[in-house]
């Protein structure tokens, strides 16, 4: 188990590193930054010394590997646009999108849990639609529409959640509906599906057949083995949680890590965008390897695999 | 698709499928048509009728049947062209990232060993990419426009072909008529083209569905945020930016871009849905 | 031009809950639609950043409604000669630190600002000084390098002073945690991004024409959304908003417990047009800048985007301010004269990029008119930072600018900026260079008109730029806020109170 742990730990990585080698070569493939930071009155000599104080005049794959050395001592340089720590800037916005994230998946798990085994026992009847169409038709509305729906109606017309903001819970409430209902459709689906599979198994039938109370056996049989699959499923619904909040954040104005770099986009601020996608990289696969590892814990059979 | 084609009994009894085909049917027919069923230019601006609201509200008229937008353009003929877009992006896009990733997923499927660890690997760290940042960064870097919104979006959102593509030829190379295809003396290639993928085509059909679904959001939302297709060409996300300054007063300026789009998105799941009851029968 | 508001109360028993509750902790929530780089005035250009300088720090003198200069950290000034300025700073003014201003606090702030290696983002509003020497404990004595007549609009608009040793390093270096002034309201806290909480400064000296400040605390927020600082403004999360659009001011007027208030600005919208190296060839050719201008219906944009208290201008400039003309070649709506000029400069097919960083409407319509004569647009939206960036680097085609000039009421805080020779200009037209510097450096007022109104009329015929109109100004407060506006668009929150 341990050594399991360890080779998938290594691997984790290397691909983090991937993705911080790609990020770093696409930004620094798009023009002179040197240039753009001189700002007002450059003349070649200013701009040389700035490119000389941000490292810039070095090949880039020795530029790479200065900023990685740093990174490895958690410094992650200075913001170009608030001339600020990148890692202070970072710490200071992640806690709300944490919050945002965290919110987001118990909203998507309390309704895709009860519904994904609503269908799954009822399979195939009206009740199975109706749960496939909400699925099917969260899907299909983007996020900044349903996020301006909701403004529209429950900050201006019932006057009961903030639209923008994050000082208290209720600042959060219309964001992680909005982001809550976007992932929900996913969780459902392998929640109906893994449930169908589990009544359908041997073990399943042996109960019932033995007389067992049809609550117990759905409840405290099937569900379990349902929900291993979801366990991994929260770790690659990050990405699409990342995403959403970058958009939902943004029309919130929820300072948090989704507006900081979407903005830092807009502002052309490599250092805070580089920290922003490594660390996105790094959680994504330190996730994925903690429900691995809760996964082949359950299931002993995969741990070959 | 030969299972589609050969029980076409079964095909109407999956009212999912049926409705789904004939939304995208007729959103595909509006796309190709446009010209022909606009009742106005859609650039064509005048200023001095702006927001006019759709026929139903009190001050709408016949001329602007779903109104005009913020700077007087007939909004119908803005949706109906915005539907190429979004249909244009949606296909190109699949298009691209359904060759890559089933490229990537039948050699590593098919070869196993170092080939799968190299594509695992690629697909490992795709999936460590938040893409959404990156696609925002590339396109505010590169510049927006349509051609690299689909480039950018094709060659992000090849992961899910490659991973049921390597697990399905996986499934499919232990089987019987491979092996003896194989042992006949048949060329690598034409296994994987004559007898792999046409075995998988009903599952790469299915999540070409979801793709395309995917890549309409994907593109509405990069311009929503300013950063996909550059006005003044009409697509429903960049519609709905636009008009989000308008929505207190004038909902239905976002109201109709939206459905439009969820309207599109839906019909493209449902017959992914339905298509997904077809090939896997015993799951629904 | 000054139009005083008093929020009614009366009707909107929805929203006077959550008024009255920030009424009662005398809080006033601002939110604003940009991100601001900086608290620190000199490191940033945008509007924001000027209100929160205008509030946080004092210049050395005022600028009173009337136009005439009054004392604020000096209380007398005399011209010794045409480059020499004496000053004696008040006794007894103390920064937000606890520390007494002196002359050194003001020998310092100047001499790093001046000094171009620090990189303040406008160079010319300290540019012009030479040095400043203490002449006493608070005196001081300010050599410019020229004469400079706008000498007293830099110094009673942006030259803000800050306590001495703030400064460790270029580009606004400190070891300082929160920026330090004198004004009468201090910085309370600040998270990049996110929150700019302003407290009133209780130590404010009595006698400054800023003093009397009754609102305890300033939230300001960053919302990029208007339609989301509607909602919150609507729903009671927010107290004030600025710039919002025509349509939007004129249909939230009749909405209960909010309020519009519009106002003149000083603010000029304009498309610049790179004939640089850079630039595309066509642009390089007279004809094709006069098609373009030809091409825009400015006057429609005018009244029916923008609205009432929108004047469409000829020259780039602000009628009001100094050695500012009107009079200079103007181009008329005409698509087809706009076409003839094309095909007789043997351009077809020309497409543009054009950079703009707010009102995308205009943009659209502007982009949408050019279409019309068969000019492609490719329009670049960014961040004011990123647009000033691509700017400097020449790197677009056209440029949309909205300029405030600083509120300054001096030509020179415009043509010079965009079309003497500094990193905005893109024509770089060194006829223009020599009349503007020199008009930089004419003490003589009549002869400094026309040096203007020589460059400004250059302007015009070479179409260098297409000027479109001023931009008038909507807030929306909500009830029981009692605020005035100003041309300069400078929120005054010392002057404000809630009923």
């Amino acid at each position: 188990m341990l050594i399991y742990i360890l080779k998938r730990l290594g691997l984790a990585l290397i691909v983090a590193l991937t993705v911080s080698v790609i990020a770093f070569a696409l930004l620094r493939a798009s023009g002179d930054i040197a240039t753009a930071l001189a700002g007002e009155g450059a003349t070649p000599e200013s701009i040389a010394v700035i490119r000389q104080t941000y490292g810039l005049d070095r090949p880039i794959p020795v530029q790479y590997l200065s900023w990685l050395w740093d990174v490895a001592r958690g410094d992650f340089g200075q913001s170009y646009f608030f001339r600020t720590d990148v890692a202070g800037l970072i710490f200071g916005k992640i806690g709300n999108t944490l919050i945002l994230g965290a919110a987001s998946l118990a909203i998507a798990l309390a309704l895709s849990i009860p519904l994904g085994v609503l269908a799954a026992i009822y399979s195939g009847s009206i009740i199975d639609r109706a749960v496939t169409m909400f699925s099917l038709m969260g899907q299909a509305l983007p996020s900044f529409f349903l996020a301006l729906a909701l403004i529209m109606v429950f900050a201006i017309n019932l006057r009961m959640f903030p639209a923008s903001g994050a000082d208290s819970w209720r600042n959060f409430v219309l964001p992680a509906l909005t982001l809550g209902y976007y992932i929900t459709p996913p969780f459902m689906r392998l929640v109906r599906a893994g449930m169908i599979d589990a009544l359908n198994t041997d073990y399943v039938r042996t109960a019932r057949a033995k007389g067992l109370p049809a609550r117990r056996v759905v409840f405290k049989h099937a569900l379990r083995n349902a929900l291993v699959p979801v366990v991994g499923l929260v770790a690659v619904q990050l990405g699409l949680l990342m995403g959403g909040s970058v958009v939902v954040e943004s029309i919130f104005a929820l300072d948090g890590l989704g507006y900081l770099a979407y903005q830092s986009i807009s502002y052309r601020d490599f250092p805070v965008l580089q920290g922003v996608v490594l660390l996105l990289s790094l959680a994504y696969v330190v996730l994925t390897l903690l429900s691995d590892i809760i996964n082949a814990w359950l299931d002993p059979r995969l741990r070959a695999a | 698709m030969t299972i589609a084609i050969s029980k076409p009994s079964r095909l109407l009894r999956n009212p999912s499928l049926v409705v789904g085909l004939a939304i995208i049917a007729a959103m595909l027919f509006v796309a190709i048509f446009a010209p022909l069923l606009a009742p106005h230019d859609p650039y064509m601006q005048d200023i001095t009728r702006r927001a006019v609201p759709p026929v139903w509200y009190e001050k709408g008229t016949w001329d602007n049947i779903l109104g005009t937008d913020q700077l007087g353009r007939d909004y119908l003929s803005r949706l109906i062209y915005g539907a190429r877009v979004s249909l244009l992006i949606g296909f190109s896009v699949v298009a691209i990232s359904g060759v890559i990733g089933t490229t990537l997923g039948l050699l590593a499927g098919y070869f196993g060993g170092r080939v799968d660890t190299f594509v695992t690997f690629i697909v490992t760290v795709r999936l460590a990419m938040p893409v959404i940042l990156v696609a925002l960064a590339v396109v505010a870097l590169f510049g927006g426009s349509i051609w690299v919104v689909i480039a950018v979006l094709g060659l992000l959102k090849w992961d899910r072909f490659a991973v049921v593509v390597r697990s399905t030829t996986q499934q499919i190379r232990a089987l019987d008529y491979i092996a003896s295809a194989r042992t006949a003396g048949a060329s690598t290639a034409w296994v994987l083209l004559r007898e792999v993928l046409p075995n998988i085509a009903p599952q790469l059909i299915v999540i070409a569905t979801i793709e395309v679904a995917s890549a309409i959001l994907m593109e509405a939302a990069l311009s929503f945020l300013g950063l996909g297709v550059q006005p003044p060409l009409p697509s429903w996300g960049l519609m709905i930016s636009e008009a989000k300054s308008y929505m207190f007063f004038s909902f239905w300026l976002i109201a109709i871009p939206g459905t439009a789009l969820a309207t599109l998105v839906f019909a493209i799941n449902l017959a992914g849905d339905g298509l997904r009851d077809l090939i896997t029968p015993e799951r629904s | 031009m000054i139009r005083s508001l008093l929020l009614s109360a009366g009707f909107a028993a929805l929203c006077s809950g959550a008024a009255h509750a920030q009424a009662a902790d005398n809080t006033l929530r601002f939110a604003y639609n940009q991100t601001l780089e900086s608290p620190n005035p000199y490191f940033t250009t945008l509007r924001l950043g000027v209100i929160v300088g205008r509030n946080v720090w004092d210049t050395l003198v005022a600028r009173g409604e009337d136009g005439a200069f009054q004392p604020l950290l000096a209380t007398e000034w005399t011209w010794a000669d045409d480059t020499t300025l004496d000053l004696t700073l008040r006794e007894g003014v103390t920064f937000h630190d606890g520390s007494a201003l002196d002359a050194d606090d003001v020998v310092e702030t100047l001499t790093y600002v001046s000094t171009p290696a620090n990189g303040i983002v406008s160079q010319q509003i300290a540019g012009w000084i030479a040095s400043v020497e203490k002449t006493g404990p608070l005196s001081v004595r300010i050599k410019a390098k020229a004469p400079t007549p706008a000498a007293m609009e830099y110094l009673s608009t942006q030259l803000a002073i800050f306590p001495a040793g703030y400064f460790t390093g270029p580009q606004g270096q400190t070891q300082t945690a929160l920026p330090v002034g004198t004004g009468p309201y201090r910085i309370d806290s600040y998270a990049p991004g996110g929150e700019l909480r302003l407290a009133r400064n209780e130590a404010y000296f009595e006698g400054s024409p800023k003093a009397g400040a009754s609102i305890d605390t300033v939230s300001i927020r960053i919302v990029p959304d208007i339609q989301t600082q509607l909602a919150d403004l609507m729903s009671g999360g927010i107290d004030l908003v600025m710039g919002l659009p025509r349509d939007m001011a004129d249909q939230l007027g009749m909405m209960p417990g909010v309020s519009v208030v519009s106002g003149e600005t000083m603010r000029i919208v304009f498309l610049q047009m790179n004939t640089t190296e850079t630039g595309p060839e066509a642009l390089k050719d007279v004809r094709v800048r006069q098609a373009i201008n030809h091409a825009i219906d400015r006057k429609a944009i005018s009244e029916n985007l923008v609205g009432t208290g929108s004047t469409v201008i000829d020259a780039i400039c602000f009628a009001g301010q100094f050695g500012c003309t009107q009079d200079v070649t103007s181009y008329d709506f005409d698509p087809e004269k706009a076409k003839a000029l094309l095909a007789e400069a043997g351009v077809s097919g020309l497409t543009v990029s054009l950079a703009a960083y707010r009102e995308r409407h205009i943009s659209e319509a502007i982009i949408n008119y050019l279409a019309d004569v068969g000019i492609g647009v490719n329009l670049q939206f960014m961040q004011p930072a990123a647009m000033r960036d691509a700017m400097r680097a020449h790197q677009v085609d056209m440029m949309q600018n909205a300029w405030g000039a600083y509120s300054m009421f001096d030509a020179s805080a415009t043509a010079p900026t965009y079309f003497g020779g500094m990193p905005d200009d893109n024509n770089g037209d060194p006829e223009l260079k020599a009349l503007f510097d020199e008009a930089g450096v004419t003490m003589d007022g009549e002869k400094r008109k026309e040096l203007y109104a020589e460059g400004f009329a250059r302007i015009a015929d070479q179409a260098y730029a297409v000027p479109m109109f001023t931009l008038p100004i909507y807030y929306a407060g909500t009830e029981g806020l009692s605020f005035e506006t100003h041309p300069d668009e400078i929120l005054r929150f010392w002057e404000m109170s809630w009923n």
